[in-house]
């Protein structure tokens, strides 16, 4: 058998955001990599298109994410028939663009609560000796550049953000002794359908300027998968608490 | 009783606890557990307690009689 320290055969990982974008692609490629996954989203069909394209073996759950106690529940519950799980991936989320004077509580704190705190919760339940499989553990949360530097008219989003690189860190420390590592992603603009409904708002020099702050040009989905599939793997097995920039060289000028 | 047995079999991480369980043979017992327990008394019980209490209360009965003499 050829040597590959990427393979994540005898591993299992759940996935939120699974149905669409980023979260379709990783599951896609963790499955290739021998992963057995635990699909979460709340897109039925894009779950059952997500599932079918995966060569392993997954369930899908279809969760309300906002629902803390309804994510509990069936992550324990799909735990008890599929295994322990060696960590997840929180990849669902939502962008948020309002400028400062029309920003609003109500949808900052859904922000914020779907893109931040349903990690944390993801993280008290999957590291908990009931669910995790007690070995080669691996969180890895999504961020983004703009959790990194500022844009105008992103305040809510980029608090949801940056705030997951504390929550990275934090957690890495915590969760050191019980051999669980923690990392964060942080990638730059990727092509997928909520860039284009967000471009869909600005003109077309919105997206030329875009194309320009990527040295590399914009992202493919693939791009952030691999960088899951290492932080999933022995490859990084002395690293937790990164932030890894996979944007393009956005964030290196 | 029964939701404060909930709470210690949920921090302890273990399907369920009796009253005579000694807090420190738990194999989740560990200083951030002691905290969990700090801080699950502040937040739903409202009372002040220490590490030292937990572990001079030694079982779940204790700190049950503890959560509840402080109250």
């Amino acid at each position: 058998m050829l040597y590959n320290p990427v393979s994540l055969i005898d591993r299992r990982y759940l996935i939120t955001g699974a149905a669409s974008g980023l979260g379709k692609a990783t599951s896609i490629l963790l499955s290739k990599l021998g992963a057995e996954l635990i699909l979460v989203d709340i897109d039925e069909e894009g779950l059952n298109d997500t599932s079918k394209m995966c060569s392993s073996n997954v369930v899908k759950v279809i969760i309300n994410l906002y629902d803390i106690s309804e994510l509990k529940t069936k992550i324990k519950d799909s735990v008890t028939k599929f295994g322990k799980l060696n960590g997840f991936v929180h990849l669902a989320g939502r962008p948020y663009i309002s400028p400062l004077k029309s920003i609003n509580e109500k949808t900052t704190t859904e922000v914020f609560m779907l893109n931040t705190y349903v990690g944390i919760e993801l993280a008290k339940i999957c590291t908990n000796r009931k669910i995790f499989a007690g070995e080669r553990g691996s969180l890895v949360f999504i961020s983004s550049v703009y959790g990194l530097v500022g844009s105008a008219a992103n305040v809510g989003y980029a608090m949801s953000k940056s705030a997951l690189h504390g929550v990275t860190k934090s957690l890495a420390i915590e969760l050191a002794s019980k051999n669980i590592r923690v990392n964060c992603i942080a990638p730059g603009f990727i092509k997928t359908n909520m860039l284009q409904k967000i471009s869909e708002s600005f003109n077309s020099e919105y997206n030329d300027t875009l194309t320009k702050l990527h040295p590399l040009g914009l992202g493919e989905a693939d791009d952030v998968a691999n960088s899951v599939a290492f932080l999933l793997s022995d490859m990084s097995k002395w690293i937790t608490g990164s932030i890894m920039n996979v944007d393009g060289g956005f964030t290196a000028q | 009783m029964e939701n404060f047995l909930e709470q210690m079999a949920e921090l302890f991480e273990v399907d369920s606890v009796n009253l005579q369980d000694e807090v420190i043979a738990f194999d989740e017992w560990d200083s951030l557990t002691g905290l969990s327990i700090i801080s699950l008394a502040d937040d739903e019980y409202g009372i002040i307690i220490s590490v030292n209490d937990i572990l001079e209360a030694k079982t779940i009965q204790g700190l049950y009689e503890l959560f509840n003499q402080k109250k």
